[in-house]
């Protein structure tokens, strides 16, 4: 579980709060997803969650964070990362070796996986990612969306009990894209990772999320269940967030003819609502 | 150019060599290539490089690591020509014993610089940093400073890339052919250049530290770095590089 109480936090440099009196709670085997506009603070909320603020970023930080009932200020980074896995956004920075294996060997060596154990969790992490052929490749010759895969095959073998991604499919294709997700869900439904993304992908977000946190300007302006937070397509304007259109279109379809239609967040579940108010 | 430091992956005995040995051969290579002032064994050891280079399946690399120090080779011979003053003139300033020191130093630059390069195609960066921690028993925290440092030479290249194509399309002219004004363009850039990587260093050790840095230990790594006949045979070679060097005249 990841606990966040009245957290505000200032980077050292900045002349303002880049997030404020944050509240938040992302039980055990959630899959939130976060959402908002540039600057909103996304990335720096996942680095708190993650321990990454305060101990790498220095800076003024109020209220708590607890990752697992330990607090990220009080618990050293290492100890918090045996919990929490973190994706960068910037996959050239999170990269640390040469070779794909190597990347991937570097976390499992240092966390202690017993040797026996070792060449099973890379296999299954480079199939589960859909990698298995770049095994014995060099980064320098992988393309940025190989490379965020790489990035997150690494985390994967670690089985983390949490898993926290800063747009994990920014440099992927739609179809790649829906790879991470649905990889993402199984880890989440079969593993009970607790998993926590932020993307800009919203359609895509809403398919697989149970929940969404909509930040804006470094408050948390709505936080529920993914249909409840989208039925509310004003503020979701307002902040200037795309909207999915399948959200929008149901929103219209029971504006113009007056019935009840539930929020969809897939273009099936759009045609189906369609021919249940056509007739 | 940034693919001659890297690592090509392949199954030749080079390949398969205990890395620790691979570094003991590559530096007995420098060793011998000091020792000795004659050119006929420098250009022995360049033939040996060469050899090696074979061996790792990878000689078209090593014929382009020679056209990459083709160059500064040529610059450093003429100006060892033309500044040595002892032995006889042959022509103008030129003497006999200028153009072989010339040579010597040519020479030399090529057999040491072949296998350092070559040491880097056949190793991986991880397996080299591995070793030296298991074998050696060099302290993790400087294996992982050269492992990023060779890591990081790719990635500085992208982005100077990146950068000069960026301005190129800008109108900046860098595929002028005017050597100074070329380097007049290409100065200002180290800047920006130092700038980001250091930002990204701070961001890759935070994402070292995030996967365990501070707890690794010798036990940790799981590739065991074993010594074969290969090695054995490496090592005598080595001997026999040096003790050759040292003792013909």
């Amino acid at each position: 579980m990841i606990e966040v109480q009245s957290l505000t936090f200032r980077y050292e440099v900045s002349e303002r709060d880049a997030l404020r009196d944050v509240n938040l709670t992302v039980p055990d085997g959630a899959f939130l997803g976060i959402i908002g506009p540039a600057g909103a603070g996304k990335t720096t909320l996942l680095h708190c969650m993650s321990g990454i603020i305060p101990h790498a970023f220095p800076g003024d930080f109020y209220g708590a964070v607890r990752v697992g009932g330990l607090d990220t200020a009080d618990n050293r980074l290492t100890d918090l990362s045996r919990l929490v896995g973190t994706v960068f956004q910037d996959v050239d920075s999170q990269i640390i070796s040469s070779v794909v294996e190597d990347e991937i060997l570097y976390g499992l060596e240092n966390f202690g996986v017993p040797h026996e154990e070792i060449g099973d969790r890379l296999t299954a992490a480079l199939e589960q990612v859909g990698i298995s052929s770049l095994r014995e490749r060099t980064i320098a010759s992988l393309s940025g969306g190989q490379r965020q895969k790489v990035a997150i095959a690494s985390l994967v073998a670690l089985r983390p009990q949490i898993l926290v991604l800063d747009e994990p499919t920014g440099e992927l294709d739609p179809f790649s894209s829906r790879q991470i997700f649905t990889l993402l869900r199984t880890l989440n439904r079969e593993h009970g990772m607790t998993v926590v993304v932020v993307e800009q992908k919203i359609m895509l977000l809403s398919e697989f999320a149970d929940r969404l946190a909509v930040l804006n300007d470094g408050e948390i302006v709505k936080e529920g269940p993914v249909r409840g937070v989208l039925s509310d397509i004003p503020l979701l304007e307002r902040i200037g967030v795309n909207c999915p259109r399948a959200a929008l279109f149901s929103s219209l379809l029971a504006e113009k003819t007056g019935t009840e239609v539930p929020v969809c967040v897939s273009a099936e579940e759009a045609v189906e609502a369609a021919r249940r108010v056509m007739g | 150019m940034t693919d001659l430091f890297q690592y090509v992956p392949g199954n030749s005995p080079l390949h398969r060599m205990n890395p620790v040995t691979k570094i003991a051969l590559t530096l007995s290579v420098c060793v011998a290539a000091f020792l000795t002032d004659n050119l006929f064994v420098l250009l022995a050891l360049i033939l040996f490089d060469l050899m090696i280079g074979v061996a790792a399946g990878a000689f078209r690399k090593a014929l382009a690591i020679f056209r990459g120090l083709f160059k500064v080779s040529l610059f450093l011979f003429v100006l060892q020509a033309l500044f040595v003053r002892r032995g006889n003139r042959l022509l103008w300033i030129v003497t006999d014993e200028g153009l072989s020191t010339a040579a010597g130093v040519v020479l030399r630059l090529l057999a040491v610089c072949l296998p350092l390069a070559l040491v880097l195609t056949v190793t991986r960066v991880s397996d080299i940093a591995g070793a030296l921690v298991q074998v050696l028993h060099v302290p993790y925290a400087y294996a992982f400073t050269l492992t990023t440092a060779i890591r990081f030479i790719p990635q500085f290249m992208e982005e100077m890339s990146g950068i000069m194509e960026a301005q190129t399309a800008r109108g900046v002219e860098f595929d002028t052919k005017n050597i100074f004004k070329k380097l007049g363009l290409i100065l200002p850039l180290c800047v920006p250049l130092l700038i980001s990587s250091i930002r990204r260093t701070g961001a890759t050790a935070t994402a070292a530290e995030v996967r365990g840095f501070n707890l690794r230990t010798r036990a940790s790594g799981y590739k065991k770095y074993g010594f074969g006949l290969v090695d054995l045979a490496a090592v005598l070679i080595s001997a026999a590089l040096i003790t050759g060097a040292a003792l013909i005249p």
